[in-house]
């Protein structure tokens, strides 16, 4: 998390580490409720699964989602897509998953809290 | 705004045609790759099946939509070989089509939204069924979190995935004064304005050019006219 707060580094790169922060959180989530994603459309999976496990409202996976098809367009097809304001969306949502997943596996999961 | 109640149509849409060859044209059109049978295209267009039918018979006899049989199957599908495929193509897209259907959504959005158009494939009519349809949104305080939810109708209704690019109006006016590389290809490819238009969008290249003469030694300001 702290990462994707690297000053200089440009809108793609932040957006990145964030994506992944997030889909680490999520797909923790799913481990901790004993699952774990396909391979195939594993990213689709893993966003979607957060319905199901926090709970999360449509809009929040609706813009992970978005999110992800545009970090398969700048990671594969075109490079310096990414707009500040998704850098900074990105960081936030990932930001809350974060104080949302510790909160869930604390009083879903307390023998898995650290 | 005054204007979100507008049906799917839009108003040059309604001037052209009646709301069921609309329907019946949007999702053809909207897909010239595919093929629907009958059912298909009476359960999408949500209209009275006798009324569909007759629409269908009238647009295969002008030729405008080719039907196919398949064992006990009938197939329609826009036909590539009529002489105004390209036209016909042309306005739904740009009206009562995928441009009707975003414009709808976002116009919820009411002022937050200064400039939006289609970009990318759709907006050069290279589309095919699995394109997504690139949309580029411009405001002073927009947000992808605004976009999601008045997004989410347009890309089920169209059945294809919306890729929006938000971005607020100060970056995207400075990045194209630096000619930056993405942004100055989508000005300068083909667009279909849903809101704003050509002199908005003029007016934020030279917000940006001028903010740029203002902050950044003087070299730097042709990169995006020489590209244009």
């Amino acid at each position: 998390m702290k990462a994707c707060q690297t000053r200089g580094l440009v809108a793609d790169w932040r957006f990145n580490i964030a994506y992944n922060a997030a889909l680490q959180l999520a797909s923790a989530a799913l481990a901790a409720a004993g699952y774990e994603a396909e391979r195939a459309n594993r990213h689709y999976r893993v966003i979607h699964s957060l319905e199901l496990t926090l709970e999360v409202d449509a809009t929040t996976i609706g813009k992970f989602d978005v999110f992800r098809k545009k970090r398969n367009i700048t990671d594969y097809e075109r490079a310096d897509t990414i707009s500040e304001t998704e850098a900074e969306e990105m960081r936030r949502l990932a930001e809350r998953l974060r104080s949302g997943v510790a909160q869930w596996v604390r009083q879903n999961h307390p023998q898995l809290a650290p | 705004m005054g204007n979100n109640n507008r049906m799917p149509g839009d108003p040059i849409g309604a001037a052209l045609f009646g709301a069921t060859r609309q329907a019946v044209l949007g999702l053809l059109f909207g897909h010239t790759d595919r093929r629907f049978y009958q059912r298909q295209i009476i359960r999408s267009v949500a209209l009275g099946s006798g009324t569909v039918q007759r629409e269908l018979e009238q647009l295969v006899g002008a030729g405008i939509l080719a039907r196919t049989v398949e064992g006990r199957q009938t197939y329609f599908q826009a036909n590539r070989a009529c002489p105004v495929f390209e036209e016909m193509h042309g306005i739904v897209r740009k009206t009562f089509g995928v441009a009707g259907v975003l414009q709808s959504g976002l116009a919820r959005l009411g002022a937050k939204v200064q400039l939006a158009f289609i970009c990318g494939s759709v907006a050069a009519g290279a589309e095919t069924s699995s394109s997504d349809v690139d949309v580029m949104i411009i405001g002073k305080r927009v947000s992808v979190e605004d976009i999601v939810p008045a997004l989410a109708e347009a890309q089920r209704n169209l059945a294809r995935e919306v890729n929006p690019s938000v971005y607020r109006t100060a970056e995207f006016s400075s990045k194209l004064a630096q000619g930056q590389h993405f942004l100055t290809s989508v000005v300068s490819g083909p667009k279909i304005f849903l809101i704003g238009d050509e002199n908005e969008l003029g007016r934020l290249v030279q917000g940006g050019l001028a903010q740029g003469a203002q902050d950044e030694p003087a070299g730097n300001r042709r990169s995006l006219r020489r590209r244009r």
